[in-house]
């Protein structure tokens, strides 16, 4: 009877807490890094890039859930006939964390400060085809172009507005970011959190629902998932699927995926022999063979992949129209003695240090063995990758990239003669051709057109050997609604979740 | 006494000038710097914006002239900015010097306070079934790694009390509860080698020191078995231990990087290795100056102690 009557007055305890927690609150994020710096226009890492994306800053222009690009702070934009002319017609009402009124001058400073050499920031090259910004009137923005750039709106996304006062301002926004997010920031402890709390004055009315977002940095994967199973985090964003299998069908726990945009690689020196002769890049697609790849590193939880993620649904081609990506070692053994190589083949692959990279690169050196390379894994700490990846100093590299939601975004930068990641020297006329033609269309089936013809030639001669684009997850508390994963990994919709 | 300060005045002076060349020259040594990583792989950038970042951050300078401006500037108290964040560099060292010494406080306390009965009580039973016990149980205390200890002790609260929060750190002047509650586990983690450490010392220690002829005298003008042990031989048996906690203090200080990993707590092993891997050169720098600091200065205090247990020290 006692016991009967303390049970209900628990339980009425416990309705109480539910009640208030219904109420907004703070989510609770287990993150396994922190960000690195929290000037938007410095950072490029993805726990910086999750933490500021859309929480803190947002863009003239945003990517959705299904990579489209929608209206961000631009409510609407005119492309004049001859691509060179952008007019943005910004959104009204919208204010900055300290209270000023974002205007045209915050955007053109903002454009400014990307493009500025003294800010030297990584994002410059997103707006090199940017001319002039100009403020018509408070809230129109004019960007002229030297050259159409099909890319610039997915591009602009990226480029976060930020107050006028810091065009020149070099130290302010590292410590104390200011921005027109539904979050904005309040503490942050290295190695511990980051915390940031609602924006009262955001511009999208009713919204954020979240009283805050915690960022809890917890290094240790086991750590996080007790953490989750316990109730003290609410979400484990973007996580991998050795995680997610861990998790699933714990109680309270769901989980939500999509296709990551992220994609494993195997990239290949063209500058020097072996990788010079195309046909020996041939003999490395014919050798490899994804699924298994994705069954044995992946848990399965993933795709093979061709030059483009199945995310991009209007542009990546179905990979089973790449010849190549047959398995056949025997096909790869003759393509070899065709290329007059010395069997086996004795070159080195360099691995970048992350547990889904190295065990993907295992199964990657068993499988050429079998069809007459002799690969020598090469585990390598970060700066020493990054360095060896900058210089070109490599036969064979294994790593996983950030995808983009253009293609432009990656294909030019990458393939083209001279572009600024392309450390594999790779040139091809008929490549620069169309990735030159794709650039300066605006019509998307043109575009398409071109864009298939090069992921055709790419995906078995190119200097990159795509292997897999993962399943992307995120685990999180059964309460938690509203909330969904997104390809490029940012969390900007948390703006309508609710707890 | 004052001689004996001034001594290890210069020494510790001496030794955080050889440290400070050395941290700034090894570290720049392995490959990779600050800028490139920073920016990380498959990021998209021209050489010019590359040496305009390394200037922004001052990489561009001369290694001498490096060394000179951030030695001149640190003697006037100043440690410079962490290349990353733009923050003070003390200001972060002292946010991860909290949860540091509370967890080698709390690791020390539990530890060496246990190791001192323990051991004792390991040499009075010496041979019979409960040392044995002991003996093996320091064995498995000493080998099992404390990263592993600390996720089995996170699995099996998580099972037994669900609503326990034993994850991450908050500081003990917002929440002491909660402070205590999280600081549980990863004390015991660390506590649990350093007391199989520590009570063997003690048992062997104390075993010499019982065997000695002054013990057979206590014994023999009757004094009770347990003033034999804990006032006479206890005593002899000090200095050995003293030099061990002394050192182990030491390195608890440095941060107990596992340790704070597993449990997400922001202490000086985190700051050191996130530091490391992001050739943070000015934090890098400041921190092991001040952790080789501590280092010296607990050697220090260890010799003052030797000063009162051992009488004969003060001559």
């Amino acid at each position: 009877m006692v016991r009967s009557a303390l049970r209900s007055a628990l339980g009425a305890g416990f309705m109480v807490a539910a009640m208030a927690s219904a109420s907004a609150q703070v989510l609770e994020i287990g993150a396994d890094a922190g960000p690195t710096g929290l000037d938007p226009h410095l950072i490029t890492a993805f726990p910086s890039f999750m933490v500021v994306n859309g929480n803190i800053y947002e863009g003239l222009t945003a990517i959705d859930k299904d990579l489209k690009t929608v209206p961000g702070l631009a409510e609407s934009w005119t492309v004049a006939p001859d691509g060179k002319t952008y007019t943005f017609k910004l959104r009204s009402g919208v204010k900055f964390h300290d209270g000023s009124d974002m205007t045209a001058e915050d955007v053109v400073a903002s454009i400014k400060r990307v493009q500025s050499k003294d800010i030297a920031s990584p994002l410059a090259s997103r707006l090199a085809a940017v001319e002039s910004a100009n403020a018509v009137d408070p809230q129109t923005v004019e960007l002229k172009l030297k050259e159409p750039s099909a890319a610039l709106l997915s591009s602009l996304a990226t480029i976060a507005i930020v107050p006028s006062a810091m065009e020149a301002n070099k130290d302010a926004l590292q410590k104390a970011p200011v921005g027109t997010g539904p979050f904005k920031f309040q503490e942050w402890q290295p190695n511990g959190f980051i915390l940031l709390t609602k924006n009262d004055a955001y511009w999208a009315k009713g919204l954020p629902k979240l009283a805050g977002l915690k960022f809890n940095i917890v290094p240790e994967s086991a750590t996080r998932q007790v953490g989750l199973s316990n109730g003290q985090y609410a979400l484990l964003p973007n996580i991998d699927a050795a995680t997610a299998l861990q998790l699933k069908g714990k109680p309270n726990v769901k989980l939500a995926e999509t296709m990551d945009l992220a994609y494993t690689l195997i990239g290949m020196n063209v500058s020097k022999p072996p990788f010079d002769n195309p046909k020996v890049r041939e003999a490395v697609n014919y050798a490899l063979n994804r699924q298994e790849i994705v069954d044995a590193a992946l848990f399965g939880a993933g795709v093979p992949g061709g030059p483009l993620s199945p995310a991009l649904k209007s542009w990546a081609l179905d990979v089973n129209k790449f010849a190549c990506y047959k398995p056949d070692p025997a096909k790869a053994q003759a393509l070899l003695k065709e290329a007059g190589v010395a069997t086996p083949v004795a070159v080195t692959l360099k691995v970048l240090p992350r547990q889904d990279v190295k065990d993907i690169a295992q199964v990657v050196q068993e499988q050429l063995n079998k069809a007459g390379f002799k690969v020598e894994l090469v585990n390598q700490e970060q700066g020493q990758f990054i360095q060896d990846w900058r210089n070109s100093n490599f036969d064979m590299f294994a790593s996983i990239n950030a995808g983009q939601p253009d293609p432009d975004e990656y294909f030019y930068r990458t393939f083209r003669t001279g572009g600024s990641t392309n450390v594999f020297k790779y040139s091809d006329p008929e490549i620069d051709q169309l990735l030159d033609q794709a650039r300066s269309q605006q019509d998307q089936a043109a575009r398409k057109a071109a864009y298939d013809k090069v992921q055709q030639k790419l995906a078995c001669s190119g200097p990159v050997a795509h292997l897999t684009y993962g399943t992307l997850f995120s685990a999180m508390n059964s309460k938690l609604q509203g909330y969904d994963v997104m390809p490029n990994r940012s969390l900007l919709t948390l703006r309508d979740a609710s707890y | 006494m004052n001689r004996v300060l001034l001594a290890r005045l210069i020494d510790l002076v001496i030794v955080l000038f050889g440290v400070s060349i050395i941290v700034f020259l090894m570290i720049r040594l392995i490959p990779g710097d600050a800028v490139a990583i920073m920016l990380g792989a498959n990021t998209e950038i021209t050489p010019e914006r590359m040496a305009e970042l390394n200037r922004r951050v001052g990489l561009d300078r001369p290694i001498v002239e490096q060394y000179l401006l951030w030695a001149g500037a640190a003697l006037r108290g100043d440690f410079g900015t962490s290349l990353w964040t733009g923050r003070p560099v003390a200001g972060e060292i002292l946010l991860h010097l909290w949860p540091t010494l509370e967890l080698t406080f709390l690791a020390l306390l539990v530890g060496a306070v246990l190791a001192v009965p323990v051991g004792c009580l390991m040499a009075q039973t010496r041979g019979g079934a409960a040392d044995v016990a002991m003996r093996v149980t320091a064995i498995a205390g000493l080998t099992i790694p404390s990263f592993w200890l600390g996720i089995v002790l996170i699995l099996l609260l998580a099972a037994w009390a669900p609503g326990f929060a034993s994850l991450g750190y908050v500081p003990f002047s917002e929440d002491p509860v909660g402070n205590l509650q999280r600081m549980t586990l990863p004390a015991i983690a660390l506590a649990l080698p350093i007391l199989a450490n520590l009570s063997r010392l003690v048992r062997s220690a104390m075993l010499d020191a019982l065997g000695q002829d002054y013990i057979r005298t206590a014994r023999a003008k009757g004094l009770a078995e347990r003033k034999v042990v804990y006032k006479h031989a206890l005593r002899n048996a000090l200095i050995p231990f003293l030099t061990s906690v002394g050192i182990m203090t030491g390195y608890l200080l440095g941060g107990a990087i596992v340790v704070e990993q597993v449990f997400a707590i922001p202490g000086l092993g985190r700051l050191i290795l996130g530091a490391i891997a992001e050739r943070n050169y000015p934090l890098i720098q400041a921190t092991i100056l001040v952790v080789t600091a501590g280092f010296v200065l607990v050697n220090f205090l260890v010799d003052l102690l030797y000063i009162v247990v051992d009488p004969r020290v003060r001559a």
